[in-house]
């Protein structure tokens, strides 16, 4: 059956678009509004259900959003369900979240409107467009937002950081009107009023081809061109196509972009195609044995006819039918219509998992490698794994039912806010405000913040006005604030339902539910007459000089400078809100024949053929230039470069070579000071002081060496004069002429008599008892001065600085004395005292760090933020979402084996810098992705190894600490990762039983 | 978009005598913080034949304004009865209250205000003389006019275009009189429901 969204509001503003929510509770429309652009989110049950719409306490419409200037041309969910993006003739694109600690409102002032159920809230405006954003659309995986536009234009979006831009594919002469992404995220297709079609791959964000033939006829424009890709990848149907002067929607095949099949039967040009997102297998009839047919897809196509058809099946028959599963179609009328239809028409759609099946298997991967409809096919095989996991639904129910809890303390806000009432605080609310005079005398008065807007997902409200820097402060504040609201929840005992928090009034004040009034409001809104009016504004003749009040309530007072007012909005609108209740009328109301998606715009017409000359204009003479010389430039370029560079490099070498090995490593001497003072790094309150050649007894000149910690204070002096000095919270030392070097306690006290340097100081450094000396000659030596050992004895530099011009930009000491030298190239090697040997435990250049997608194993945002030497080393780049949200066109594969070589060079490097907090880290990190993405041998390794032993064994050579840390603890950790993929089960329950075994010895 | 939407204003201590101040507690939400304050004034229309009797009862700053939601009284005294030519005394006149910010104005939330005495003799043969003192104002508290401008938010960007948004209900040009009471609560979140919303009953 059909339903009328118009039916349940008063206006019929045209709609352009519709999109369904990925979990089918809801859709979204987007289109005219009153003098604005306007979104709308309904409910989807009154749609499906009879019973659902006749009753008033479901709300038929969910929220409406007025923000966009202009008419709202697309609007589409992202395919996680988390956001609404909305595009419009403002030129902008805005992504919506639902914010789930405000309750039900309605728009201030507007008195017939309805109360917005639910609450979203704009999280994101992207501007770059120069024209209407005609399209927008979410890739498979939510990492990109794609927009189009008349500014012939399609932008990609960082949709996991807005507002970056990732590209902008130029190369369309005209008017972009459609988008769609190919289901496995290798092309995104875009077809525009320039008579073609473009496919774009995602790889390079390059054009991979350009279809113009069956659009070769095409005359005239339609509002939109709404491609769309079968779910299963295999064809891309395109809009307003022509064969033989008829309009039809053509086919188009993934493979060799042929285009040799089309639907026909429209009698005006196709605007809009929509590809059922799920993909079906027919049923098996009683009693035939028909053997499982292929998988298959239904499309729906929309016409300027006004009519609109359903195919199903590319394979077999293509004929005409009505067929589909649950389409809603929204037309120029303002009404939108649901056409449903059973299973037994349409046959079974495929689950997630089959699909992804369906991809892997034609594709060699799928955006989906792990969902939760594979996982939940698994069976339980023990009961500790079904403990646990159903410890973990568990937990997730609490954190829901927390959320709505939360929710609904927060709806209350209104009510209580830290145990006083919102009445209390209103009532003192003049004397408590802060008002103040500005130096000009003026009043100023600070607001009372009473709702902290949410940043996260569960930021709840909180009362004192702290203001907010930051995500960062935000997140804080709301751990701050949770706590607090938990008394308030046991006082107002989960009143609220999830699915509907209007319709229980939680503070008296509320008498009505607002679902009741919701229906109310708009029926009294037309046809109430004026019964109700009060005594006070009766009198007839006053009714006139109220008219003349009008303009003052829409137009800006003269003393506000900026534009004129726009007072003939009002009629004008009402003139168009008539004129389509009379379109309205006259249109048949047959549902099947109401357009479907969109027409071509009525009330709004713009001057686009002139802008968009202008812009054809542009965008000529950017590919001119292009095309241009620059081009051949820059591929000339590396060549003469790469003619040059072998040849001086090999004259270099040369040189080098030829030279004494030992001259081509001199690093720099710090020269002779007279005095100079140094601040001990760690700790800001402590310095030392160095004068040289200072006192003179008997003619010897002393050096004096001076160290202030905290206010104490103490000196000494030496007899040569001090060339360089460094300190920790243990020792200080200082390195002299003649290759000398001494070592003195906190407290001033001499710990060695001086160590002779092989070689001139270059570089002296502390780090707790650890004392490193970097020579001229390029050695190395680091001693821990209070255990009186060597740690690395004199290890030349050669190995990591020769053969070319590079230098040490910078020294670092960690804790546990390992030296790291961090190159000019970006190199950072560290050496390891136990194997004697210099390893690579960074590279900036390192194409893997850049590569790797492991963000699927973040915990979270913050556990990025993990602190160490590797960290200070490797400098905390978080590029790894944008590189690899590139190269995810590459196969998961190569994805996969790149994220792994990452992070095990991470935990590898940990290790070798015996940074243990680091260490664990990416040790769980790298099992949490081990896990996610099924690896089992390594993974078992890995448990193996930090298991050890169960039963003692002499012959035994297994550490039980690895970095200082415990291994059977650190696989305690792990476990809950591992019991997170049944498919490890076996593994959880090997570990589990084994750590038992250990427990109960 | 609008850094600022009004959520509700509550008319306070409604109706009261001609003299008394006025007292509007304004809710409203920032979306994110301001750089600058906001100012809000109150303005009196002295006369609907001409802006010259409009008396700015007061101005006030509000700010410092973080993203969130907040709420303010403001309250202004009484207009200045000299002002206001003696035929328009009685009878029903606009009490406006305007935003704006960077001296842009965003919002004007305008209300229909009916001065009239109480006494029934007095409303039966009206003095010459206006007598203020036993006039009552009444602000038609639950039926706001709200007209929403758009306007530049940040300093760089270009100027304003058009109006925002506009009273869907009123715009339609119903006679004042015909507004249903019942159905046109402004009240937003429940709990902060005018205190005076049944006032009129």
């Amino acid at each position: 059956f059909g339903l009328e969204a118009g039916s349940w509001t008063n206006a019929h503003q045209p709609i352009f678009s519709v999109d369904i929510h990925p979990d089918g509770t809801k859709f979204a429309t987007g289109g005219q509004g009153q003098d604005s652009g306007k979104v709308v989110i309904w409910n989807m049950s009154p749609v499906l259900q009879e019973d659902d719409e006749k009753d008033e306490n479901i709300p038929k419409m969910l929220c409406q959003m007025d923000n966009h200037l202009a008419c709202v041309n697309c609007v589409r969910w992202s395919n996680s369900g988390m956001y609404l993006a909305s595009g419009g003739d403002d030129k902008l694109i805005m992504v919506w979240k639902r914010a789930t600690y405000i309750g039900p409102s309605t728009v201030f002032g507007s008195s017939g409107k309805l109360a917005n159920v639910e609450q979203w809230r704009c999280v994101s405006i992207l501007r770059n467009h120069s024209g209407d954003v005609m399209d927008v659309a979410w890739s498979p995986h939510d990492a990109w937002l794609a927009s189009c536009s008349v500014d012939n234009t399609v932008v990609i979006w960082n949709a996991v950081k807005f507002p970056e831009i990732l590209a902008t594919l130029r190369g369309h002469s005209g008017l972009v009107k459609g988008l769609t992404w190919d289901p496995v995220g290798k092309y995104i297709a875009s077809q525009a009023d320039d008579r073609s079609l473009k496919v774009w791959r995602t790889l390079d964000w390059q054009l991979e081809t350009s279809i113009t033939k069956p659009f070769d006829e095409c005359g005239g424009t339609t509002h939109v061109l709404r491609l769309s890709w079968s779910p299963d990848g295999h064809y891309l149907v395109s809009a307003h196509a022509m064969n033989n002067s008829g309009p039809t929607a053509q086919i188009i095949e993934r493979e060799g972009w042929k285009t040799n099949m089309d639907f026909v039967g429209h009698r005006k040009a196709v605007t809009v195609v929509k590809f059922n997102p799920k993909i079906f297998k027919k049923k098996q009839k009683n009693g035939s044995s028909t053997k499982p047919s292929c998988p298959y897809c239904c499309c729906a196509v929309g016409s300027k006819d006004r009519s609109l058809s359903v195919w199903v099946s590319f394979g077999g028959k293509r004929d005409l039918t009505l067929n589909g599963l649950g389409i809603l179609v929204c037309s120029m009328d303002g009404s939108v219509a649901f056409l449903d239809f059973s299973q037994d028409e349409l046959g079974d759609p495929l689950s997630e998992e089959e699909k992804s099946r369906i991809h892997q298997s034609t594709y060699g991967k799928s955006l989906a490698i792990m969902t939760e409809a594979q996982l939940s096919t698994a069976v339980i095989e023990n009961p500790e794994m079904l403990k646990y996991q159903r410890r973990q639904q568990q937990q997730q129910l609490e954190q829901k039912s927390a959320s709505t809890r939360e929710t609904g303390s927060a709806t209350s806000v209104a009510g209580v806010v830290n145990g006083e009432s919102l009445e209390d605080i209103r009532k003192n609310l003049l004397k408590k405000q802060v008002e103040t005079r500005t130096a000009d005398g003026r009043r100023r008065i600070t607001p009372l913040c009473i709702a902290q807007l949410d940043t996260g997902d569960f930021s709840t409200a909180f009362f004192n006005s702290i203001p907010l820097s930051g995500s960062l402060a935000g997140t804080m504040l709301s751990s701050h604030s949770s706590p607090q609201l938990l008394p308030l929840d046991s006082s107002t005992p989960n009143s609220f339902g999830a699915s509907k928090p209007c319709t229980e009034p939680v503070v008296a004040a509320s008498a009505r539910p607002a679902g009741d009034s919701v229906n109310k409001d708009s029926m009294n809104a037309t046809s109430t007459p004026a019964a109700l009016s009060p005594s006070v504004l009766t009198t007839p003749s006053k009714i006139e000089p109220m008219k003349a009040f009008d303009s003052r309530f829409t137009e800006r007072s003269k003393a506000t400078p900026g534009a004129p007012a726009l007072t003939s909005v009002t009629p004008t609108a009402m003139e168009r809100l008539k004129e389509q209740n009379l379109v309205k009328e006259l249109r048949p109301r047959d549902l099947l024949e109401s357009s479907s998606d969109s027409d071509e715009k009525v009330p709004l017409t713009k001057p686009s053929s002139l802008s968009k000359r202008k812009l054809e204009l542009e965008v000529e003479t950017v590919e001119k230039k292009k095309k241009g010389r620059p081009r051949k430039d820059s591929r000339l370029m590396p060549v003469s470069l790469s003619v040059q560079s072998p040849a001086t490099l090999t004259a270099e070498k040369e040189a080098m070579c030829l030279s004494a090995p030992a001259l081509a490593l001199k690093l720099p001497i710090p020269g002779p000071q007279r005095a100079f003072t140094l601040q001990v790094s760690s700790d800001p309150s402590m310095y030392i002081e160095v004068e040289n050649e200072v006192t003179v007894v008997g003619g010897v000149k002393l050096s004096r060496l001076k160290c202030n910690r905290e206010g104490k204070e103490w000196e000494t002096v030496l007899t040569s004069r001090i060339l360089t000095a460094a300190g920790s919270c243990d020792v200080v030392c200082v390195a002299c002429e003649k290759r000398m070097l001494s070592v003195f306690s906190t407290c001033g006290r001499r710990l060695l008599s001086p160590i002779l340097l092989p070689s001139p100081i270059s570089t002296l450094h502390c780090t707790g008892s650890y004392v490193m000396a970097l020579t001229a000659a390029a050695t190395l030596s680091v001693w821990d001065v209070h255990r009186q050992v060597v740690v690395v004895k004199e290890e030349s530099l050669h190995s990591i600085l020769a053969g070319s011009d590079m230098t040490v930009s910078q020294i670092l000491l960690t804790q546990h004395g390992i030296p790291v030298m961090n190159l000019s190239d970006g190199k950072a090697y560290c050496f390891n005292p136990s194997l004697s040997t210099w390893n690579l435990v960074s590279d900036k250049q390192d194409s893997l760090a850049q590569c790797a997608d492991f963000r699927s194993s973040l915990p979270s945002q913050d556990a990025m933020l993990c602190s160490g030497p590797l960290a200070i080393i490797q400098g905390r780049t978080s590029n790894s979402g944008r590189q690899a949200a590139r190269l995810f066109s590459v196969p998961h594969v190569v994805q996969q084996e790149t994220t792994l070589a990452y992070l095990e060079n991470q935990v590898a490097a940990a290790l070798t810098l015996q940074s243990s907090h680091e260490y664990r880290h990416w040790l769980l990190l790298y099992a949490r992705y081990l896990v996610n993405e099924g690896f089992e041998y390594r993974l078992r390794e890995i448990c193996k190894d930090l298991l050890g032993p169960v039963h003692y064994s002499t012959g035994s050579q297994w550490e039980s600490t690895v970095v200082g840390l415990r291994k059977r603890e650190l696989l305690k950790e792990l476990l809950p990762v591992i019991g997170q993929n049944l498919r490890f089960q076996r593994l959880f329950t090997e570990c589990q039983e084994q750590l038992d075994i250990l427990r109960d010895k | 978009m609008a850094k600022v939407s009004v959520l509700n204003v509550a008319v306070l201590e409604n109706p009261s005598p001609f003299h008394s101040p006025f007292r509007f507690e304004i809710s409203f939400e920032c979306s994110e913080a301001l750089a600058d304050d906001l100012e809000w004034k109150i303005i009196y229309v002295g006369s609907a034949e001409s802006e010259e009797f409009d008396q700015i009862l007061d101005s006030v700053l509000v700010g410092p304004v973080p993203a969130g939601r907040h709420m303010f009284v403001f309250q202004a005294d009484a207009p200045n009865p000299s002002l206001i030519p003696e035929t328009d005394a009685v009878g029903v006149t606009v009490v406006l209250i305007t935003c704006t910010y960077h001296g842009q104005e965003f919002i004007r939330v305008g209300y229909y205000v009916n001065n009239e005495y109480l006494n029934p003799e007095l409303r039966e043969n009206p003095p010459m003389k206006p007598d203020f003192s036993q006039l009552q104002r009444n602000i038609l508290a639950s039926n706001p006019r709200v007209t929403r401008f758009h306007i530049n938010w940040d300093n760089n960007t270009d100027r304003l275009e058009a109006i925002e948004n506009q009273d869907p209900s009123l715009g339609c040009g119903l006679p004042l009189s015909c507004t249903p009471i019942k159905g046109s609560l402004p009240g937003c979140i429940p709990g902060l429901l005018p205190e005076n919303s049944m006032d009129f009953i």
